[in-house]
Formats: C-alpha cells, structure tokens, sequence
C-alpha cells in the first residue's frame, strides 16, 4: 500500500500565501469580535449568567487581539469588510433572534455553530501555522472549549423546551456554515487546510456537542448534515 | 464495554445501508460527502458468552470506504480511522477492535505517530487489530476444512498468500510449528520481508503466486488489497481447498468451480445469538451467530479483562499467543466456520 504524501512545505512570506492570509485572517479576527458582542448581548438577554456570559465574551476580546498580532506577524493587513460581509448573514440571523429574545436559537448560533467552526478551524490550523501563530491558536482553541461547553450545559439543561427550537435554528443556519465555508475554501487551502477536513472536524465537534446536549445519534446524523448536499 | 470500528464496503453499499436504516441525509451522497462525514456509533452489542457472562458493546461506524484508497484519498482515509478511535475512546469503550481495512490502514501509515488528536491523547492499548485471533481461526480452519475434505496434512501443499503480512506469519509459524505439512509454500509482493520470514521459519519455498497455485492443495488468501485478483480455477488441483481470509472477501464469487472448496476465512461462529444488526449489514449468512473473528478478538478480551492491545504492531504474533486467545475463544463459546456441504 502507497505511503501517505506529504505536504509541501508552506512558504508563509510567499504573495499567494499572505493574500488568501489577508482575509482568513480577518475572517478570525472578525469572528471573534463578533463572538465578544454576541455574549455581552447574550448577558443582558440571560441576567443570572451575565457574569459568566461577560467572561466569556473578554476571552474573546483577547482572542481577537492575538489574532491581529498574527498578521502584523505575518505582514498583512487583514481584510475586514470581506470578513464583515461574510458573517452578515449569520450576524442578522443572530440579531433577529436576540431581538425577539430566542435566547435558544442566540446559543446555537454563537455557542454551538461559531464555536464548533472555530474549533475545527483552529484544529485544523494548528499543524500547518506558522510558529507564531501556532502558540497562539493553541491558547485560543483551549478557552474555545470551554465557550462550547457553556452552551451545551445551558442547552442540556433546558433540553426539553429548547428542543424544537434548536432543531428550527440548525435548519435556518447550518446552511450558512456551509456557504460560509465554500466560499474561503481556496483561501483555507493555500494555508494548508483541505475543505473535507473542515468539515469532518466540524461535524465531529458539532456532533459531540449535541449528543451532549441530549440529541441521539439519528438526530445528530441528520442535524449535523442538513443542508451539506445542496452546497 | 468493548467497541469495533468497521466500515462498509463501497459506496453503493453504504448508500443503500444508509437508505435502509432510515438516513436519506447519508443515502444519496457521493464519495466527497463520505470523506467528510464523522464516525458514529450506529448499533449496540449484547453478547452472551457459554460460560453465562453477558457483556456490552458499541459498533462505530468509521465511514471509510475502500474508494477513498482506490481513488488515493490517503488523508480521508487516515482521518476515517484515526476519528474513529478517538470517537471510541471519547465514549469510554474499554477495548476495541479495527475491523476490515482499518488495522490495515494504520499500520500502512504508520498512524502510531499521531497520538495527540485535538484534545485527545489516543491511548494505544485500548485497541487491538485482533489479528492474533484471526490467524488462530484461519490455522483451525485449516486443520478442521482439510479433516472435512479428507485431505491428509502430511501430504498436502500449502501456499499462503499474504505471508510476510500479520496474519500471514502468524499462520506460517503455526504450520511450521503445529502441523506437519508436505510442503510450505510462501507468496508476498516484498522479496526482502519473504526472504527474512523463510529465515525465521527455516523453512517454506519462495514463490510467485502464478507458481504456486497449481502445486497447492491448500490456499490460505491472506492478502489485503482494495480490488480483488483474478483466479483461474482450472490451475488449481482438485480438489483444493480456498481458504479466503483476505479483506475484503471475493475469492467465493470469483472462483466457482467442481473440486474447489472455498471457506470464507477468519470467520468464526458464536455458539449463542448476538444481539446486534451490523453483521446483517455486511452481509454474513448467520448474521446473528457469525461474525469476523478479528471483532471476536475484542469480545474475548472483554470477557477476560483483559483490557490491553493484545495484537499490536506487525509481525509480532506468536504460536503462544494464538493459544492464549484460541483458549479464550472456545471457554466462550466461540468456533471457526468451516465447509457447509462436501
């Protein structure tokens, strides 16, 4: 049976390397910016957890600033209206439940679905990063589980009347994730990050995460791979 | 608890298993969808041993499929069997085994390498390729379908194809070592692992596979490869007896013919029903007594406590070991599958 191929080596100072940089990058630091005003919003909607949810929104905060030290690093200025745009859909999708208090569907967008992608992402990341940016990402992705694993524990607890909700917000939003992820695919791969292992990482995390939740193992296979064959 | 990680055996297969078991989001999707979709634990295992012990399981379905190494997918096809094992481990199984091409997978990729995986540290002793127990079925098969056929050791030729692999040198080392055979004929594609194993054995004669095959009365197939190879069976004697232990099996479809008996090797039966639905999926005959003995592996080792990765690495099965786990696998009630009708 044949060897498994290596990679060729990254050339992290190389134009095409720190263009598709210039908007992952952004696309990082924007998340995380998002994710830092999605639980100070989250605190005002949840008062008994605000201390916590405010917490966790700091983490955030700092995750961003390492972010932009790694591409002043690397030399690039991120592109952050690509990035803005690229969550616009998912940003209006949150704001609209926040404003209508569905704190259910708040938790699956930012807790579950950013955070799951954030996972997979970095994960993924890791391996091929420069060595900068690999010490950060590996501090970042630790905080990334505890951010995921406030959701789940709110979610299980609230299982029961969250459920039907929980299934209407994936329906609504895991076809973003999907649109989102197409859409930087090529920028992923000239960082040495391949499209399906986005995915598998992603559905194993997002899997896990609604197992825990309370979901069985037929609800996650169908849960988890809603709307993938249409992208 | 033990665990197997398994797959299915191409994507037809797993598009109409899916279909079957109620998934229209895995039914229709092609190869790119598989080589991203994560493992899931799809079925729960009783198993119920002779001596009364009755032990639990979890089945992981690792979604490779042998198109991904067919096609040079090698990365899908790592990730497949490396995610499995973590799933496994995350879900607390005690000792599980990889079932059809996974033990084959990691070996090939040296996979050892990567213990750290996200935020786990795989734990190697948790698993087993359960080749130990295979090669132990494979040389009673042997010494059980001949005795069917009337066939006298003594005076037979036996060609083991495959036999630089796992499995391969273990039921080399038994025949040296248990039976006396008229001659032991050895097939592999490396010339330099043949040549080290005709060392080790002190005996057995080196040979092409085109070569050997009309001299043998007896052919254990123990080559893995992800497309079967073409058979004539009127170069074969009569009668020979197939004994077909390769991944996946093929050699019965393939070779049809008066005088040649085909067994399907490392197949063992369980002498009570097994509670489960996957080896109805595969497609066993029994599908609630028979089973790859390789998973049966897993079993024994539940049953014994024995919660360790009692067949690791290659080439390292010994006549002692088979012993050990052949003991296991009769206190348990567990027997080769051998010739149907003679």
């Amino acid at each position: 049976m044949p060897q498994l191929e290596m990679m060729s080596a990254l050339d992290y100072q190389s134009d095409v390397y720190k263009d598709a940089y210039s908007r992952i990058n952004a696309i990082v630091i924007e998340g995380e910016e998002e994710a830092y005003c999605n639980y100070n919003q989250l605190a005002g909607l949840m008062p008994t957890d605000a201390v916590e949810l405010q917490k966790l929104a700091k983490m955030e905060f700092k995750h961003k600033k390492g972010f932009e030290a790694c591409g002043r690093n690397l030399g690039v200025t991120p592109d952050i209206p690509f990035a803005k745009e690229f969550f616009s859909s998912l940003h209006g999708n949150f704001q609209a439940a926040a404003a209508t208090g569905n704190i259910v569907t708040c938790l699956l967008i930012q807790s579950l679905i950013i955070e799951c992608f954030a996972i997979a992402a970095y994960n993924i990341y890791i391996p091929v990063a420069d060595d900068f940016a690999r010490k950060i990402t590996e501090g970042v992705v630790k905080d990334e589980y505890l951010h995921l694993n406030y959701g789940e524990e709110w979610l299980k607890a609230n299982f029961s009347t969250a459920r039907e909700e929980l299934e209407t917000a994936n329906k609504q939003n895991l076809p973003l994730v999907w649109k989102m992820l197409n859409q930087v695919a090529k920028d992923a791969l000239e960082l040495g990050m391949e499209r399906e292992a986005l995915i598998e990482d992603f559905m194993i995390a997002y899997g896990e995460a609604l197992a825990n939740i309370g979901f069985t193992t037929r609800d996650i296979m169908r849960m988890s791979a809603y709307g993938l064959a249409a992208v | 608890m033990f665990g197997l990680i398994g797959h299915l055996t191409s994507l037809d297969h797993a598009q109409s298993v899916a279909r079957d078991l109620g998934y229209p989001e895995y039914a229709d999707q092609d190869l790119e969808f598989w080589c991203s979709a994560p493992p899931q634990i799809v079925d729960e295992i009783t198993v119920t041993s002779a001596t009364g012990q009755v032990i639990e399981g979890r089945y992981v379905e690792s979604c490779f499929l042998p198109e991904m190494l067919a096609t040079r997918r090698f990365k899908a096809a790592t990730r497949k069997i490396i995610n499995a094992m973590v799933h496994a481990q995350k879900n607390g199984l005690d000792i599980t085994a990889l079932g059809g091409f996974s033990s084959i997978i990691f070996e090939n990729f040296d996979l050892s390498q990567l213990k750290q995986v996200r935020n786990v540290t795989l734990n190697f002793e948790k698993f087993t390729t359960g080749n130990t127990h295979t090669a132990y079925v494979i040389a009673r098969q042997l010494e059980q379908a001949s005795k069917q056929l009337g066939m006298n050791l003594s005076d037979c030729t036996i060609a083991v194809c495959g036999a630089t692999g796992d499995i391969g040198s273990a039921v080399c080392r038994w025949i040296n070592k248990r039976l006396d055979v008229k001659e032991l004929l050895l097939i592999a594609r490396n010339p330099e692992r043949l040549l080290a194993l005709q060392d080790e054995l002190g005996r057995g004669k080196v040979m092409t596979l085109d070569e050997s095959l009309p001299q043998a009365d007896i052919v254990v197939w123990v080559a893995s490869m992800p497309k079967g190879v073409e058979i004539d069976p009127t170069t074969l004697k009569q009668p020979c007896l197939l004994i077909d232990g390769g991944y996946p099996k093929n050699l019965a479809t393939k070779v049809k013919h008066p005088g040649i008996h085909v067994l399907n090797g490392g197949i063992v039966e369980h002498s009570l029903d097994i509670d489960w639905k996957i080896m109805g999926i595969v497609n066993m005959d029994v599908p609630a007594r028979q089973l790859f003995a390789c998973f049966a592996e897993a079993m024994l080792l539940e049953f014994e406590k024995w919660h360790t990765n009692f067949s690791w690495g290659r080439n390292m099965i010994t006549v002692e070991k088979m012993d050990q786990i052949g003991e296991a696998s009769v206190r348990h009630g567990f027997r080769p599958l051998l010739l149907e009708t003679i």
